[in-house]
């Protein structure tokens, strides 16, 4: 099997790195919003970031990023960061989402930070904060659920 | 889907014909730098209720190689096909920004295929639109479900012109 997702042994390798670019640029849609993530200069953990792209604009009168590319951006960075925290390398699949929008989204970038809340053995909660100006002002809010079991898709 | 039967509709829907509204509705998605970039389609509009349609291309790949849709466009699709019925579950149109949304998976969506979206207007208060959203590639199998609620900023709030813009009726109104 190529490498990616699916090859347990690439997955165990890329996350041993932390190599989370290597995931990213696996993600079409990911690397179409412009999403990145890099080590937190202040702590452990990730901060990822969004880039403010024309094509990535919700409201042309404010303006303001869609509010639909920062859930995306939003859930694209609590699965990744999951992949990188949890016990042992799986591929999580999303059950549910939820976002609160707190303050409109500048056209400026947009970083998050992710919390892993619960892991349990087959599922996970993860808490995902986003931010422009200052990280105690977010501009949204979300969570996630994922299943943390096998790969193959559940779709018979 | 098969649509239910839409109730609710306000003076907005009693004045404009669905014709108007499919095309008022495809202009505002054409003017959001978004969906303009990834060819988002009004299908139909029968206020409250919208259908969407978002055709295929590789940018909306989350996994490449089993070719599923990213989870994200999913979620994005709903704010959007959402925030859409709520122009037309309005008595006018009103700037109205998500407060929340909640998305189930319930499966995921394959590559190669576009993906239809529907969504409603449910209830309609002084300050909020509750509206709830479907996607679908094969109508026997949902791939996700949403609900939005938005936020109504009010006649004051909204820009003058913002009907008259949507429906393009600036010349002769």
């Amino acid at each position: 099997m190529p490498e990616g997702f699916h090859d347990v042994a690439w997955l165990a390798r890329t996350r041993a790195e932390g190599d989370v670019a290597a995931w990213l640029e696996r993600l079409p849609y990911a690397r179409y919003i412009g999403v990145t993530a890099s080590p937190d200069s202040g702590g452990d953990g990730l901060v990822f970031r969004l880039e403010p792209h024309e094509h990535n604009i919700g409201n042309i009168l404010l303006p303001a990023l869609h509010g639909g590319v920062v859930a995306a951006f939003m859930e694209t960075a609590g699965t990744l960061d999951l992949m990188l925290s949890a016990r042992e390398p799986r591929l999580p699949r999303i059950v549910d989402f939820s976002i609160d929008y707190l303050r409109t989204a500048r056209v400026v970038p947009t970083y998050a930070r992710c919390q892993l809340l619960r892991e349990g053995r087959r599922l996970a909660n993860v808490q995902v904060s986003a931010w422009q100006e200052a990280e105690d002002q977010p501009v949204a809010t979300a969570r996630l659920h994922l299943v943390l079991g096998s790969p193959e898709p559940d779709d018979a | 889907m098969k649509s239910s039967k839409s109730s609710g509709s306000g003076p907005a829907a009693a004045v404009r014909s669905p014709d108007v509204w499919r095309a008022g509705l495809a202009r505002f998605v054409n003017v959001i730098p978004h969906t303009r970039e990834l060819g988002l389609e009004v299908e139909d509009v029968t206020p409250p209720q919208v259908r969407m349609r978002l055709p295929w291309r590789d940018t909306l790949l989350g996994d490449v190689e089993r070719g599923l849709v990213h989870g994200g466009v999913l979620t994005m699709l709903l704010d959007t096909v959402c925030g859409s019925a709520v122009l037309c579950g309005l008595p006018a149109p009103e700037v109205c920004p998500t407060l929340d949304l909640r998305v189930d998976h319930y499966r995921p969506a394959l590559a190669g295929q576009p993906i239809m979206a529907e969504a409603r207007v449910l209830r309609v208060t002084g300050a909020m639109v509750f509206t709830e959203g479907t996607l679908w590639q094969d109508p026997q199998r949902p791939i996700a479900r949403g609900i939005g609620n938005f936020v109504r900023l009010g006649a004051r709030n909204t820009p003058a012109g913002f009907a008259e813009a949507l429906f393009g009726e600036d010349d002769h109104a």
